[in-house]
């Protein structure tokens, strides 16, 4: 890590003491880049170097913020960023609490999750990457789109409370690669997350792209009837359905201000299936986690759900110092969400296919466009899309037209599950808006949930 | 700067560019206060600058931005490294639509500058509407103020210079409450667009304190109210709900970079295509929609977008029929090619970045749908046998090619035989787009219009989040299935 960071959250922490001020210092920077392909082509190859700080400035139960971009060199900019949040507190109004300031025992320097191969991938490396992916897919009517986003991050934290620093160095890489019909009109993809060069496989994804392609060509579309169907989520969709309970699920502020569909009764309380358990577990490198929070608590694995049974909110401190709860080591730019395998030995789409079933299923890899209809019920809508198939009793497998599906969330991870693959992999959940944050949630394959509604279905592509 | 800048972009012509710009942002700020029953939860202020650079080469774009500008060639040589890679995979060699140099200078029209005004005032403001939220039936409030102001300078190989100075006001109060079943409901107040200017002087306090009393009132009437039921009936959009659906459904699917598949990795794509232009039947004969980047008040109006072209007033939908689209330089030439004939004449100067960091895309600027013939809300509701009056944006879902749709609403207010009823809760309503706009049978007249602002619009890789605008009157569609 450049030693310069710390050096200059120092010399920032001792002009606001200087200054009479208590202040936190909040850095990150980021190289990121973007490669982006369209209509076959690379539309859009991006790089961009920012550095951002964020001072946030504190009396007994007030506090104000105040950030920048700005560059590693511009101390009198910084300077006049810690004034301008001394400046902005004098007119806050304070707080019904008193929000906790943490007091670092010690520097805690984390570069385990960064590898430098990957944080410096050339161009060239990356078009390979893609070449190979897709080699011998595209055609006059497949087209190839995507991204490979990679960067370099670094997270650094000091105040004014002590001398010590927290500072957290990550390489990244996420991959969505897509191939469309250009017009027909649907779309099948295959993506992965990396976190070390060695992680990259463009074959794996090949493969995966041209057994879906192989169905999407070949078998017939339909409009699916609508009603109760058996489904089997894939990475993607099971990645983003857990993810949504970060929002409406187990944090203790959002419980607090009713936007939740678990209550501080439900704790100890069977709310979903057996089957299902989900942990925060940042010993899982593939997760980009952090190994202390940023007050400075040291993170163990932390059980959500076990079996189905509510164990814990997540609080981190400024919510628990507002509702009077203990925080949980929470305070950190995304958790590390593990969900648990299960027993069955069905690990790809192919696999399922080839597996004798007794109805139909249907297959979806990737929820479109989830949105909360209802936070309190855990009540969500979004559509398929990229590869969904409805894999008939018979044996035939067919296309669908995309469905909607707008359920609870209590339903989908109900004990309706019939089974969880016993195989996992990282889904890459990062969004590539504001600061670079990459993010990945380790999930099953395959998870089967049996009778949940489709309110929707597309008569065409 | 502007110096340097320029000599840079002679520097890359001269080495084989097509084309270059730069965007360099001197300053950007936000201020941004949030008030959480009746905390201070948000006292924040942000500033950045830095450049963005464009390059084509061969038929391909690099970009690069930085927000430290000491050393200009490097960004310079890093954006046009990027763009001689991208040239390796080239399928439409990207070419730009012609337009003019230009010199100029636009400020968004403002009678005070909030950046001007104390975070003492500010806070206050917030204080007073806390106060006023404050009642029974209410469990959390948020009153919150969000400011921006840009001063962005464009520069191209083209032979223009354009210094932008925008400011931008988004104040909101909200409320939500309990029901005796555990769910959670809430009423929001984002204020019309009203006056010429859009600076601190359109927050009107006795506006928001009679919206106040307002969302108050209803989220108790929807914290007692029964279920929507699921049905289908005749559902009329108020502007707080109808410019969403104009959003996702007439100015998504008309971004040309969607439409000609830009977008299918991640946003999605569109079920139009460039055939259906001049003939597809996207509405009623009562649908007429356009892109006025012109409308004064509105943050979906800047003067000249980040392709240096000015802003224009298009039309999108007339009356009914598919006419244009949302567009930048690069799409109308790849568009006009690919369909073998002239659809588009040049860009519609719709291409605008979200900062310095990010590269300008396709963006909505105001995208309207002009008011109609048929009366104020009361005489559609009286013209109404069974329906449902809709408001509040609480969750959307579009389908990718923005065929269909889910929307929930805040609130709902059953029609039956030409008279409100009464309010339900938990008010859904989705359909098939095209469906959907063919049903369209009555639009508001002037009184029902209303010019709402969207300072969250995302789309892109890497996500840029957008301001822009709306106006809309009040539109009644028929057999629409509710309650789901």
């Amino acid at each position: 890590m450049d030693e310069r960071i710390i050096a200059r959250l120092t010399e920032l922490r001792q002009f606001a003491i200087e200054k009479g001020l208590v202040a936190e210092f909040f850095f990150h920077e980021e190289e990121s880049a973007l490669m982006r392909f369209a209509n076959s082509a690379i539309s859009l190859n991006t790089s961009e170097h920012l550095v951002r700080l964020e001072i946030t400035a504190h009396e007994d139960n007030r506090r104000a913020s105040f950030s920048l971009i700005t560059n590693l060199d511009a101390l009198e900019d910084m300077k006049d960023g810690v004034l301008q949040a001394g400046e902005i507190l004098k007119h806050t109004q304070p707080l019904s609490y008193t929000p906790t300031i943490p007091v670092y025992q010690k520097t805690v320097i984390e570069e385990a999750a960064f590898d430098s191969d990957l944080a410096g991938i050339s161009n060239a490396e990356k078009l390979d990457y893609f070449n190979q992916a897709v080699a011998g897919l595209e055609s006059d009517q497949i087209k190839l789109g995507g991204i490979f986003s990679s960067g370099r991050n670094v997270i650094a934290a000091m105040n004014t409370n002590s001398e010590h620093a927290l500072a957290f160095v990550s390489s990244d890489a996420q991959i969505t690669i897509v191939l469309s019909h250009k017009t027909l009109k649907w779309d099948v993809i295959a993506e992965q997350s990396a976190q070390k060069k060695t992680d990259l496989d463009p074959a794996s994804l090949q493969r995966q792209l041209a057994y879906l392609l192989g169905h999407y060509q070949n078998a017939p579309a339909e409009q699916l009837p609508l009603g109760q169907y058996d489904i089997v989520f894939g990475p993607a969709a099971i990645a983003e359905l857990v993810n949504t309970m970060n929002w409406i699920g187990f944090s203790g502020g959002m419980m607090k201000r009713g936007f939740s569909f678990l209550r501080e009764e439900d704790l100890g309380a069977q709310v979903l299936g057996r089957q299902f358990s989900l942990m925060d577990d940042p010993t899982r490198i593939e997760t980009f986690p952090f190994s202390v929070d940023l007050m400075g608590a040291e993170r163990k694995p932390f059980p959500l759900f076990e079996q189905g049974v509510f164990k814990a909110f997540a609080w981190d401190q400024d919510s628990a110092d507002e509702f009077g709860a203990q925080p949980t080591g929470h305070d950190v730019m995304h958790k590390s969400l593990v969900v648990c395998a299960g027993d069955k030995p069905i690990n790809s789409l192919e696999a399922l296919v080839n597996a004798p079933r007794e109805k139909d299923v249907l297959y979806i890899p990737y929820i479109h466009y989830m949105n909360f209809v209802n936070p309190s019920q855990g009540l969500i809508t979004g559509s398929s899309r990229f590869g969904a198939l409805l894999l008939k009793q018979d044996g035939r497998v067919v296309v669908p037209y995309n469905v909607r599906l707008t359920q609870s969330l209590k339903d989908i991870f109900s004990e309706k599950i019939a089974w969880i693959s016993d195989g996992q992999v990282a889904y890459n959940v990062s969004a590539s808006y504001g600061a670079r944050n990459p993010t990945a949630l380790i999930v099953p394959n395959l998870v089967y949930v049996q009778g949940l509604e489709i309110s929707h279905a597309n008569s065409s592509y | 700067m502007q110096k340097q800048i320029k000599a840079q972009i002679d520097r890359l012509v001269s080495s084989g560019a097509i084309y270059a710009d730069a965007r360099w942002y001197p300053v950007e700020e936000e201020d941004y206060l949030s008030m959480w029953n009746g905390n201070l939860k948000s006292a924040s202020a942000a500033r950045e600058s830095g450049i963005g650079v464009r390059v084509l080469y061969k038929g391909a774009w690099g970009f690069s931005a930085s927000s430290d500008v000491n050393n200009l060639a490097s960004i310079f040589d890093k954006a046009y490294e990027n763009a001689r890679t991208a040239a390796e995979r080239v399928t439409f060699p990207v070419r730009l639509a012609e337009k003019d140099a230009i010199q100029a200078h636009f400020s968004s029209p403002n009678q005070i500058d909030p950046f001007d005004v104390t975070y003492g005032e500010k806070v206050a403001f917030l204080k007073h509407m806390d106060d006023l939220l404050n009642q029974p039936g209410v469990f959390q409030r948020v009153a919150s103020l969000n400011f921006m102001r840009k001063q962005i300078i464009y520069i191209d190989s083209e032979g223009s210079e354009i210094e932008k100075n925008i400011i931008e006001v988004f104040p909101s109060i909200a409320v939500m409450g309990v029901d005796e079943d555990g769910g959670s409901h809430e009423r929001t107040f984002r204020p019309p667009r009203l006056g010429e200017t859009r600076g601190w002087e359109t927050i009107d306090k006795e506006l928001f304190t009679r919206e106040s009393e307002r969302i108050v009132r209803e989220l108790n009437q929807v914290l007692k109210a029964e279920p929507c039921p699921k049905d289908d009936r005749s559902v009329i959009l108020l502007p707080g709900i109808m410019f969403l659906q104009t959003h996702e459904t007439i100015g998504h699917p008309l971004e040309l970079d969607r439409i000609l598949g830009y977008e299918l990795a991640f946003a999605g794509g569109s079920f139009v295509t460039l055939e259906d232009f001049g003939s597809l039947r996207y509405g009623s004969e009562k649908l007429t929609a356009r892109a006025d980047a012109t409308a004064v008040n509105s943050p979906g109006s800047f003067g000249y977008d980040d392709d240096g072209v000015p802003a224009q007033d298009n039309l999108l939908i007339d009356k009914g029929i598919l006419v244009g689209a949302i567009t930048g330089r690069q799409m109308v030439e790849e568009a006009n090619a690919t369909a073998r004939k002239q659809i588009f004449r040049g860009s519609s100067g719709a291409n605008r970045a979200t900062s310095f960091y990010r590269v300008p895309i396709e963006r909505m600027t105001n995208i309207n749908i002009d008011p109609g013939n048929d009366g104020t809300l009361e005489d559609i509701i009286k013209h109404t046998e069974k329906g449902i009056v809709l408001d509040g944006d609480k969750s959307w879902s579009i389908g990718s090619n923005r065929e269909q749709f889910h929307f929930a609403t805040e609130i709902g207010w059953l029609v039956e035989d030409g008279q409100v009823t009464h309010v339900v809760k938990n008010a859904t309503y989705k359909g098939d787009t095209l469906k959907f706009y063919n049903a369209l049978s009555a639009v508001g007249d002037e009184s029902t219009w209303e010019l709402k602002y969207v300072d969250n619009c995302g789309k892109g890789q890497p996500n840029q989040i957008m301001q822009l605008g709306h106006g809309i009157p009040v539109c009644r569609f028929d057999d629409v299935r509710i309650g789901e």
